[in-house]
């Protein structure tokens, strides 16, 4: 480990309100992942996992304790300083694609850089990136609607990378894809974390989790192996 | 620059296509409202405003009222003088100067008495200033002509004989012979002869019976052209008040101004009406948008948790209630012309006010009225897309 921790969780709570009583969803958690790590966090539903990924992704802030990433105290930040931080630093790679259904293959990739830069993108960023995740370039003009869910999931993906992150999130990036076709994502987020990116993935499929470096293990909100 | 919210608006908006168009044509019926009942309001008062000053073209003027000055003995002679007639005839130029005298008297007929006004008059400016509904004018020395109102309460038939002044019986009073009656003119007269209650007389049997041959009570200035009235008001004021205030300049400029204003307030009652279409209008619009927002919860839930900001989603929600702002205005804009100019055409049946600027700048505004409404109408549900919680919003199915 080299100086400060990519991302560091030091003694985080989520503890959320609701009718039938307070309910614990994450538990004292401390932990680090350090830059360039791929990390599988696993656990049986109600654990807590979506909850984590829902603090690392910079959605929501923790009730007690601090989270930091790439060197920044999440709870300190403004509304506004968590928006750019979630464009810039964050890729996110969801179980359901959710692509911009408005948009076309290339405009969802592009949408971050427009973003980002308040302007189109004219440096032929968008089309390269999206090439690199082998989605076929005679589609790029189609809405997601018309797309197969590996397309779908490989636009994602494009997306995800396409302002360059240090931290890529991929929330049961397979889990709607069928065995071969996730094998394929999988190698493309093998190939990415060897280009240096961090990789956080959660997933329930144990033959998901062995690419992974490290697995983290959640029960009841509580890290039970790391 | 083409901005990508923009282009997610447009195709929202296309792809709600029907539920879009239904909530512009309530737009549409707003701008249409308010412009056609703008217009017609506007082309009824420039019609009236037009009628009203063809018959403003006199002016009135009367001796200014005495002020007597201590110890001074009141002179019982205020009129205007000859001097100061000929001054008006100065400065009156090329228009008709008309002195007229008056005053208010008993008269008999048969043996009914009543009380009103003898007005004497030159012979030859009687078909100037009024009209003669039946019979003719003064020809003779004891000729007179007499108001409708006096001549219907009196059942005053052309031959009549009227006996004029107090009754005194150790004097014969003069007597006149109705030769004309003249047509009612009720309260629109506008050149200060109240001539419906009146007899008029000449001018050289007046001066034999009442006197004042070169003193008038009244001197009236029949213009040519009225759009010089403040003109020769002023002319006359300047020559005959020169050293102190002597008469007074009347005219019935004023009527049109209330007359005007009350035309206005009509307008703006029935301006008021048509904005009720666009209160509806707003509705469907808050309808639309709010219906746009909880269809595209998770959309909006994406677009946050990828990083865009509050205000970008704001903006793009507020694009698309301007969309069909400038959908419903323009189409409105359109047929408020047809519509307005068939709705005036009808109801007023004259369009010569039509495309004046004050008639047609109801066009624009209702326009932009229209789209104002919409963005108004907007803002709610915009800020509302751009409040919700990222996580809430994608597990929105």
């Amino acid at each position: 480990m080299n100086g400060t921790p990519l991302i560091r969780f030091a003694d985080v709570s989520k503890v959320y309100h609701l009718e039938s009583g307070d309910f614990t969803a994450l538990n004292h958690i401390s932990l680090d992942i350090s830059e360039g790590e791929f990390v599988a966090l696993m656990g049986p539903s109600g654990s807590g996992k979506s909850t984590m990924m829902n603090q690392l992704g910079i959605l929501d802030v923790p009730s007690t304790g601090e989270i930091h990433i790439a060197g920044k105290n999440v709870a300190s930040m403004t509304n506004l300083e968590r928006t750019h931080m979630r464009r810039d630093v964050i890729g996110y790679v969801f179980q359901k694609f959710y692509l911009i259904p408005l948009l076309s293959a290339y405009e969802n990739v592009e949408y971050p850089l427009i973003l980002k830069y308040k302007k189109r993108d004219t440096t032929g960023r968008a089309a390269a990136v999206l090439k690199s995740v082998g989605f076929d370039e005679a589609m790029s003009t189609h809405r997601p609607n018309q797309l197969s869910g590996g397309q779908q999931q490989r636009v994602a993906i494009a997306r995800a990378l396409v302002n360059d992150p240090k931290i890529l999130l991929c929330d049961e990036p397979t889990g709607n894809l069928d065995r071969k076709t996730g094998f394929q994502i999988m190698d493309i987020l093998v190939g990415l974390h060897k280009e240096g990116k961090t990789v956080i993935l959660v997933t329930h499929d144990p033959k998901i989790a062995e690419y992974a470096h490290r697995t983290i293990q959640l029960e009841d909100g509580r890290v039970v192996e790391s | 620059m083409k901005d990508i919210f923009f282009d997610l608006s447009v195709r929202s908006v296309k792809l709600n296509f029907l539920r879009s168009l239904l909530a512009s044509i309530g737009i549409v019926i707003g701008v249409v409202a308010i412009s056609s009942m703008g217009m017609l309001g506007t082309n009824m008062q420039l019609m009236v405003k037009d009628q009203l000053t063809t018959g403003i073209n006199t002016i009135a003027i009367t001796p200014d009222v005495v002020r007597a000055e201590p110890g001074a003995s009141v002179s019982s002679n205020t009129g205007i003088t000859d001097i100061q007639l000929r001054e008006i005839r100065d400065a009156a130029g090329i228009n008709e100067v008309i002195p007229i005298d008056r005053t208010n008297t008993q008269f008999s007929i048969g043996s009914n008495d009543g009380r009103g006004s003898i007005y004497g008059l030159d012979p030859a400016d009687i078909k100037n200033i009024m009209n003669v509904s039946e019979g003719s004018t003064i020809r003779g020395e004891s000729d007179a002509i007499v108001g409708a109102t006096i001549a219907s309460r009196f059942n005053l038939l052309i031959g009549t004989r009227i006996k004029i002044g107090e009754p005194n019986l150790s004097v014969t009073r003069p007597v006149v012979r109705v030769v004309g009656i003249l047509s009612s003119v009720g309260l629109s007269s506008s050149n200060g002869i109240n001539s419906d209650n009146a007899i008029i007389v000449s001018d050289t049997w007046y001066t034999a019976q009442f006197g004042g041959g070169n003193v008038y009570d009244q001197v009236n200035v029949n213009l040519k052209d009225v759009s010089t009235l403040t003109e020769v008001e002023d002319a006359i004021d300047k020559k005959v008040n020169r050293n102190k205030q002597v008469v007074r300049i009347s005219d019935s400029s004023s009527r049109i101004t209330s007359v005007s204003s009350t035309l206005s307030s009509l307008t703006t009652f029935i301006l008021a009406i048509g904005s009720i279409s666009l209160l509806v209008a707003a509705t469907s619009i808050f309808n639309v948008m709010m219906m746009s927002v909880s269809e595209r919860v998770q959309e909006i839930g994406i677009l946050l948790s990828i990083g865009t900001e509050t205000g970008e989603v704001r903006r793009m929600f507020l694009y698309e209630a301007f969309i069909l702002g400038i959908i419903g205005a323009v189409i409105g804009g359109i047929m408020s012309i047809i519509i307005g100019y068939s709705v005036v055409s009808a109801m007023i049946g004259n369009t010569a006010y039509f495309f004046l600027p004050e008639s047609i700048i109801y066009i624009p505004a209702g326009m932009f009225i229209g789209m104002i409404v919409c963005i108004v109408s907007g803002l709610y549900p915009a800020w509302r897309a751009s409040n919700m919680d990222p996580i809430d919003a994608l597990r929105n199915e």
